[in-house]
């Protein structure tokens, strides 16, 4: 397919443009018609990735560069596959909610990601990344109280940061290349030495995929949203990172670091988590450090994986938001000490969460066991035997807090007494379709392996090899064995309501009041100087007026001392001005 | 049990989950299932034919490894607790 190299016919081709004009279409309609405008809006921006097929598109001349405004690549096809298939499953199970902000969120902000997953050029990256911040954010000011607008802030605040941060990158990546085309960046230097340009972009994606230290704006934000708007936000933002690391940052041994820690610090914190929502916002933290790992190991295959898991993380984890998300919508809570026993009237819901729990703990038959895999070898291939335990480790990890927790402490555990109704149809029938994905991927990957981008390596991968199946079964059958010991010698802490103080307590406590009290402290300061200045001012006025006013001395000859006065301040002046012009 | 009554006789029977039987198979199959992948992983023909790490993937490892990480996570991380846990409406009280 050829295209015009024109600004306009380079955003008519492109599909996240499709989803922007249908974002305020589908808000402008009817209330009755915006869902289903809204999903033939989706099936049009689908058919249009298909029908461009892998390439270079949109040609631009941008600061006398040519630079591609569209790239589709293996990788990039991959996301944006996944990214229409969620934002799909999203619209069918809000099918029901009318409201605009949330209907023009519910394609801009799949658009946001799209477009950036496909973005050829830096500047295009930008542009997108910041349209993701602010588009999310609309999801997350949505229920209008004043806990989600100060969320909304937070979180805003933080997602500029990341916005800015991208743009200083890529003016430091172009005095450095001469080149605005977004590839491999890298954090180091031929020397071995960090880049400024690489580590200013590593941190712009960092703050997006959320890093260690940087994680926290999840679990702040995400939970506050609407029910579908936490589905939402569980996708996309986290992902695009994913993706920008994958093309800008692959092999970078840093990331493996950081991705091993992202793995393993949000177990704990989920572990003691009440909110189920948040539990699950801890655990898109530790998904995405099995992804970051994969980028940081950098070989083909773990980049397969990287970048497969991404696909069916996408699919599992909103599955298991889903889940709860109807729980909620059932029973007005997501808090586990609230919820228990609700398999007896919710059934269905129940074993979709059940199918999603086993495809993010990665058992055989699953999603997350034929790519997950993939992403544990290349730790040992890479021969880092820490690297290997650590994963190890975190599946046993994932097994705990979104394997049990989630569906345990939802549908079984203590009886809440509460007998809600089924799930609505539409909430069934987006997670029926979901866990039937879950369980397609894990029973024949071949479609989806056909996607990944490295074709020779994921030929020679075979998830099903015996000694494969034996070795998951054992780690993940003895985590349940543990889990059943813990429970019937009743070591398993109970759930109490709480909450638990994370990064985001620096922010929200001692930099409120640094805030408060740095606000205070420059108005005092300004006060006083005002104040010493406006006195002397008066002061001096005072002096003048006892010499020059009318009762003063000078004002005998009253219009004689006003001349004096008069023609000394003339002087004055033309001394000035004649010493400033004269320099 | 006052509480509960009034509702309806469906409520008051324990469901299929809840019912021992139903725990103690379930537990039961699992441990079956777990042995067996144990046994599996001392025929050659159930095993890595090329271990990244041959000194320690000895038959069991992974069942021992799973259940360890298990056991760690939730004996020593429940007392993350103690560090970072507050009172639910902590935030809300001061924001």
């Amino acid at each position: 397919m050829t295209i015009e190299n024109s600004l306009f016919a380079a955003l008519a081709a492109n599909p996240a443009v499709i989803l922007i004009v249908g974002a305020a279409v589908s808000a402008a309609l009817p209330a009755m018609m915006r869902r289903p405008a809204m999903l033939a809006f989706v099936s049009a921006s689908a058919f249009q990735l298909a029908g461009l097929g892998l390439g270079n598109y949109g040609v631009l001349s941008i600061f006398e560069e040519p630079v591609a405004m569209m790239r589709i690549d293996e990788t990039a096809r991959l996301f944006a596959i996944v990214f229409h298939i969620a934002a799909a499953l999203n619209i069918i199970y809000a099918w029901r909610t009318q409201d605009r902000a949330e209907v023009f969120a519910g394609l801009s902000y799949p658009a946001a990601a799209v477009g950036g997953v496909l973005a050829g050029d830096l500047l295009t990256l930008f542009v997108w990344w910041e349209l993701a911040a602010v588009a999310s954010a609309l999801l997350v000011f949505a229920p209008a109280t004043r806990a989600t607008y100060l969320a909304g802030m937070r979180y805003l605040v933080i997602q500029i940061l990341s916005g800015v941060l991208l743009l200083a990158g890529v003016a430091l990546v172009y005095r450095e290349t001469g080149s605005l085309a977004f590839g491999e960046i890298g954090l180091r230097d031929e020397s071995g030495a960090i880049k400024t340009s690489g580590l200013v972009m590593l941190l712009a994606f960092g703050v997006k995929s959320a890093f260690p230290l940087l994680h926290n704006w999840v679990q702040d934000a995400y939970p506050k949203s609407t029910i579908s708007g936490t589905i939402l936000l569980s996708v996309f933002t986290t992902k695009l990172a994913v993706a920008s690391l994958v093309r800008a940052f692959p092999g970078t041994e840093e990331l493996i670091l950081i991705g091993a820690v992202m793995t393993i610090f949000p177990i704990f914190f989920a572990l003691i988590e009440n909110d189920l929502r948040k539990v699950l916002c801890y655990s898109i933290n530790n998904q995405v450090g099995f992804m970051v790992v994969g980028v940081g190991i950098g070989t083909a295959s773990s980049i397969n994986g990287a970048v497969g898991y991404a696909f069916c993380n996408i699919i599992f984890e909103s599955l298991l938001f889903m889940a709860v998300g109807a729980a909620m919508h059932r029973t007005g809570t997501s808090k586990a000490s609230e919820l228990g026993g609700l398999y007896r009237t919710m059934p269905m819901t129940m074993i979709f969460c059940v199918i999603g729990a086993l495809s993010i703990s990665a058992f055989p038959g699953f999603a997350g066991f034929v790519t997950k895999g993939l992403i544990i070898d290349g730790a040992g291939e890479a021969h880092l035997l820490w690297l290997w335990l650590v994963l190890l480790f975190a599946s046993a990890g994932v097994l705990e807090h979104a394997g049990i927790k989630i569906p345990f402490f939802t549908f079984f555990a203590h009886d809440s007494g509460k007998r809600p109704q089924e799930s609505p149809p539409e909430m069934l029938i987006a997670m029926g379709v979901s866990a039937l994905l879950c369980i397609a991927i894990g029973v024949y990957p071949q479609p989806l392996y056909a996607l990944l981008p490295h074709q020779a390596e994921i030929a020679a991968y075979k998830p099903y090899a015996l000694y494969h199946i034996v070795e998951q079964l054992q780690l993940l059958i003895f985590a349940v064995l543990a889990f059943a010991v813990l429970k019937l010698t009743k070591l398993y802490p109970p759930e109490v309501p709480s909450t638990n103080l994370d990064t985001d307590w620096f922010y929200r406590i001692p930099g409120r009041d640094l805030l408060r009290w740095a606000a205070a402290a420059t108005s005092g300061v300004w006060g006083m100087s005002w104040g010493f200045v406006s006195r002397r001012f008066d002061e001096a006025l005072g002096r003048v007026l006892a010499e020059h006013g009318p009762e003063g001395r000078l004002a005998r000859s009253w219009p004689t001392g006003f001349m004096a006065l008069t023609a000394a301040g003339v002087l004055g002046l033309v001394l000035l001005l004649a010493f400033s012009v004269g320099r | 049990m006052d509480e509960r009554e009034g509702k309806s006789a469906l409520d008051k029977a324990t469901g299929w989950a809840d019912r021992p039987v139903f725990v103690r198979g379930l537990i039961g199959a699992l441990a079956i299932v777990g042995l067996l992948s144990v046994v599996a992983s001392f025929i050659p023909a159930f095993r890595n034919p090329h271990p990244h790490f041959g000194g320690i993937e000895f038959p069991g490892f992974f069942a021992v490894w799973g259940f360890v990480a298990f056991m760690f996570i939730v004996l020593v991380g429940q007392h993350l607790r103690k560090i970072v846990g507050r009172n639910e409406t902590y935030y809300d009280d001061r924001e």
